[in-house]
């Protein structure tokens, strides 16, 4: 019996222990789960509520129902942008992450005195405000004095030197891509980096010890051990390109005409600009939903490949 | 003594204490305004209202912030629909979204106060919704043609003086390697002033009753001057990128003798007068009427505010100190200064040639239409302007367009009533 009390009584002690734990790690937490549902949670159900709302922020609320997500199917500046952002998810991974392994592969590979400088090059890019990359993408691409224009008039090529880079609708996407390639890159080409400089020299050395080429090393030994860097870079690339705002906006305001609107601007216009905050947050749920899918759809197929 | 002493220092002390507060400022009146106030031209007119307002009255207090563009449109536009935070005044260019904030009841009617000031109708229209003043507009800007008279006189050409003659005289730039209009499209607001022009020009008041939903955006007089608008694009009188030209780029090609017309703003008048910015002689012109078969004149102005202010109501309670500024806003002392504006208010001598000439073509006004862009509904303002821009593409059907941009109107301002 004695000896059965003083079990009871150190399981009783264990106990509140455990809950003095439990406890203590909650407080821990809650500030942080405060956090999340202040300025997280509580705007994406907002956002889903104000979607099913026809307002103009100053006007009273009317209940709309899906109106919203409607009349979005048949706006033309809301598809431009749609179309526009699986362009760019689609080119940014065709052409961003591989472009960005290759330059990283070979920083690794052919590693001397100027690869801490390349480094530092590449990465410059992305650490500069998008304000001054838009600047410079500006001052490549401008008609009149820009870069691209002056070497024109300088060879005498007059295709070059009359080519509107920014104002011509074909063109004007691409050029905007091509300023976002260089800037975004540079964060893909560090993480890459930093998983390549993991991978134990003895593999390199045995293969080159088995014959195999640069080439072979980085595709039998090099990619498969990145792929869950790439899927992760796959997912930023994608989310971060059904966001995109600052570079196109910055560079075009999206035009001309919605030759360069994303979802990012087709929301700002639409609730800054033309006062309609239904539809802004309509797009707003749009782009969520679209980030949640394709991310789910990238971790599963990543997930059957390594199983 | 010693009592005495402790006494006076106390006393002393309590003076040091309340003396100053018993002068500071006691009425602090916070405005939001879009320009930093320097010494930039652009900027003398916010810089001396608040410096010369500071000193007359010491006991109120300005505190100004200078939010830039759009970010003073932006955080107005936030605040106003969030209702706390609210400024007690703000810079604005009145109109359909001054009024949308006075509709919200966020405004301080100041009818009473203010509409003895002395000003222009047309500014103190502005100002005006609903039939409640809530403001005052210093300055006025109208539309008009920017000419480059050096370019003009070397190649003998006319000022034209109908819609007609601009054929011919940009004909004759353009055989000249010379960039008839400068533009700045990229920015999508500056090709409005020439559309609403042209539209006035093909159907006099069509703005107005299309406004009213009398007629549709799609109806004759806005078909025929997006028609002509894009013809003269398509012949290269406003070169060959204008798309990819900002503003500013279109202000460089007038600066450097490229260009040798620009129908904008007589807010340019400052910066086109000054001799370090252009060596160009410049001269601001009415917009001519058609010849024959148009209705407006060369008297329908379009223009707009170019400063005004309203107050929110939470000013109400320090409705004195914002009546005092309004007023010390339309002054002659509070405008003088500025260089290049068309001043609403009567004995402010224009500084330049180019303002004398753009207050001339403001008093010669039977008409004045504000900018569509300030004036329609915010809802479709945005639309509006990505609708002319549309115009600048080869491949857009202009009434096509239209009809997309009415489909909108009728959307978000109702149907036109039969």
């Amino acid at each position: 019996m004695v000896v059965t009390a003083g079990r009871s009584a150190s399981q009783g002690k264990g106990r509140k222990r455990e809950r003095g734990t439990t406890l203590f790690v909650f407080l821990c937490v809650l500030p942080a789960l405060l956090f999340l549902a202040v300025f997280l949670y509580y705007p994406i159900v907002e956002t889903f509520r104000i979607s099913q709302m026809k307002t103009s922020g100053l006007s009273e609320e009317v209940f709309v129902g899906l109106d919203s997500y409607r009349k979005l199917f048949a706006d033309e500046e809301f598809l431009a942008g749609l179309r526009h952002v699986f362009s760019w998810v689609f080119w940014s991974i065709v052409i961003q992450l591989p472009l960005s392994f290759f330059i990283a592969f070979g920083l690794t590979y052919y590693s001397n005195r100027m690869s801490g400088t390349l480094r530092a090059i590449f990465y410059l890019a992305n650490i500069l405000p998008s304000a001054i990359t838009a600047m410079l993408g500006k001052m490549v691409f401008a008609p009149n004095y820009g870069i691209l224009v002056t070497i024109g008039k300088v060879l005498g090529w007059k295709w070059l030197a009359s080519t509107d880079f920014l104002g011509n609708p074909k063109l004007a996407f691409w050029s905007v891509f091509v300023i976002a390639t260089w800037a975004y890159s540079g964060f893909y080409i560090i993480y890459f980096m930093a998983r390549m400089e993991q991978i134990p020299r003895d593999l390199r050395e045995a293969a080159e010890l088995d014959g195999a080429s640069a080439l072979r090393y980085a595709w039998s030994i090099v990619l498969p051990d990145l792929s869950y860097a790439i899927r992760i870079c796959a997912v930023l690339c994608t989310v971060g390109s059904l966001k995109l705002f600052d570079l196109p906006y910055l560079m075009t305001t999206g035009g001309p005409g919605y030759a360069t609107v994303t979802l990012g601007i087709s929301l700002y216009r639409h609730g800054f600009v033309n006062w309609n905050y239904g539809k802004a947050a309509a797009i707003g749920v749009v782009i969520f939903v679209l980030s949640l899918v394709f991310t789910i759809i990238q971790f599963t197929l990543g997930k059957k490949k390594d199983t | 003594m010693k009592k005495f002493n402790v006494l006076v220092l106390i006393c002393l002390l309590f003076g040091l204490i309340a003396v100053p507060s018993l002068f500071a400022a006691n009425v602090t009146l916070t405005i939001w305004g879009r320009d930093i106030p320097d010494d930039s031209a652009d900027h003398v007119y916010v810089r001396d209202l608040i410096a010369g307002f500071q000193a007359k009255n010491p006991d109120i207090k300005i505190d100004y912030v200078a939010l830039g563009d759009p970010g003073l449109a932006d955080k107005t536009k936030i605040t106003m629909a969030s209702g706390s935070g609210l400024p007690d005044i703000f810079q604005t260019w009145g109109g359909s979204v001054m009024g949308g904030y006075a509709d919200a009841g966020h405004l301080l009617d100041l009818t009473a106060e203010l509409k003895s000031v002395p000003g222009s109708v047309a500014a103190q229209q502005a100002m005006t919704w609903k039939g409640k003043i809530y403001g005052v507009a210093p300055f006025f800007a109208v539309a008009g043609i920017f000419v480059n008279e050096g370019i003009f006189k070397t190649y003998g050409l006319k000022v034209p003086t109908t819609v007609e003659e601009f054929d011919k005289v940009c004909d004759t730039l353009l055989s000249k390697e010379i960039q008839p209009f400068a533009c700045g499209e990229k920015d999508k607001w500056p090709a409005l002033a020439l559309y609403m022009y042209l539209t006035n020009r093909y159907g006099g008041d069509a703005s107005a009753q299309a406004s009213a939903r009398k007629i549709p955006y799609n109806s004759d007089p806005f078909v025929k001057a997006a028609q002509l608008y894009q013809i003269w694009i398509k012949k290269g009188y406003f070169g060959s990128t204008p798309l990819g030209e900002a503003y500013g780029d279109a202000q460089q090609l007038m600066a450097t003798g490229k260009a040798a017309m620009h129908i904008t703003g007589s807010w340019m008048c400052a910066q086109y007068s000054n001799p370090e910015f252009t060596d160009q002689t410049l001269g601001f012109y009415a917009f001519p009427a058609f010849k024959s078969g148009g209705v407006g004149t060369a008297y329908d102005i379009m223009g707009m505010t170019d400063i005004g202010f309203a107050a929110t109501k939470a000013a109400a309670s320090k409705k004195d100190a914002v009546v005092k500024f309004m007023k010390y806003a339309m002054s002659v002392e509070a405008c003088q200064s500025d260089p290049g504006r068309i001043c609403s208010v009567p004995g402010v001598k224009a500084k330049s040639q180019l303002t004398t000439q753009a207050s001339a073509v403001f008093a010669s006004a039977k008409t004045v239409t504000f900018w569509w862009d300030q004036d329609l509904p915010p809802s479709v303002t945005s639309p509006l302007n990505d609708t002319i821009q549309s115009f600048f593409l080869s491949e857009t059907d202009v009434r096509k367009a239209l009809t997309s941009f009415e489909a909108l109107c009728v959307e978000n301002i109702g149907p036109v009533k039969k």
